[in-house]
């Protein structure tokens, strides 16, 4: 099993981008990779479903950081859901969890990004 | 189990990480440790292995980083050795949490890391060996 796979669905005007596995140094340029093409294809409202990502060093962090001015220029956002309890304690940790909107799960994610969706 | 020990090396490429972190995180349930802070401690050995590939060695992927692993009553104990360029505890300058997140960038992260989930972090250097080392400390509670 590779160390990292990504999958990416579009939900209204959210893309919905799932890692699966463990960012680290080794994994993060995939994990770069697949957030610049979410935004240099426009898609600037961004869900990180994180129900199958088991870990995430400072590395993975500092992708999420360096695009998160941009999306934002663009009237966009980058939302967290599904957080696993380490993976919630590294954000809490760095204070990052004032910096995004963090929800429980990803129909809670919807809601707030999609105003009128309901569930 | 008083004062084992074990050692472990690997070459200085990150594909090596995630060996690496998955043995930190089982040594510190051996150790006694419960499941979050193994994880702690495996974030804190992700990022000071990464250190030691990517800024002690440059990312050149020749070079070996050498682990050792002590358990005693009282903690666990992560040694890790590098012959590359090394840092001084009195050169760590911490970022600050609440002045990162007004002024977000790359990078930086890592030893704030480190010394949030580990009891001690130090750095130092063996004259004799020519080596670096980064010790982690995690207290048993």
């Amino acid at each position: 099993m590779a160390d990292l796979s990504i999958s990416v669905r579009q939900v209204g005007d959210v893309a919905v981008l799932l890692p699966a596995g463990f960012i680290n140094a080794h994994t993060v340029r995939d994990f770069e990779d697949a957030l610049e093409k979410l935004v240099q294809d426009g898609r600037y409202v961004i869900l990180l479903n994180c129900k199958d990502l088991n870990y995430i060093s400072s590395a993975g962090l500092g992708a999420i950081m360096g695009l998160i001015e941009t999306v934002r220029e663009h009237e966009g956002d980058i939302l967290l859901s599904n957080l696993q309890e380490n993976v919630f304690a590294i954000f809490d940790t760095l204070g990052f969890t004032q910096l995004y909107r963090v929800f429980g799960d990803e129909e809670q994610a919807m809601a707030e990004a999609i105003p009128g969706r309901k569930g | 189990m008083d004062h084992a020990q074990f050692r472990l090396i690997i070459p200085s490429q990150t594909r090596y990480l995630n060996l690496v972190t998955g043995l930190a995180k089982r040594a510190s349930l051996v150790a006694g440790l419960d499941d979050a802070a193994a994880a702690k401690v495996s974030i804190a050995v992700d990022e000071a292995v990464t250190n030691v590939i990517l800024h002690a060695y440059g990312g050149e992927g020749e070079h070996s980083v050498e682990l050792e692993l002590r358990f005693t009553e009282q903690a666990l104990e992560i040694h890790i050795w590098h012959s590359g360029l090394g840092i001084r505890g009195d050169q760590l300058v911490l970022p600050d949490p609440k002045e990162y997140i007004k002024h977000p960038r790359k990078g930086g992260l890592g030893l704030l890391l480190m010394s949030r989930f580990m009891d001690e972090v130090q750095f130092k250097a063996d004259e004799v060996s020519g080596l670096n080392e980064c010790c982690l400390i995690k207290k048993i509670s």
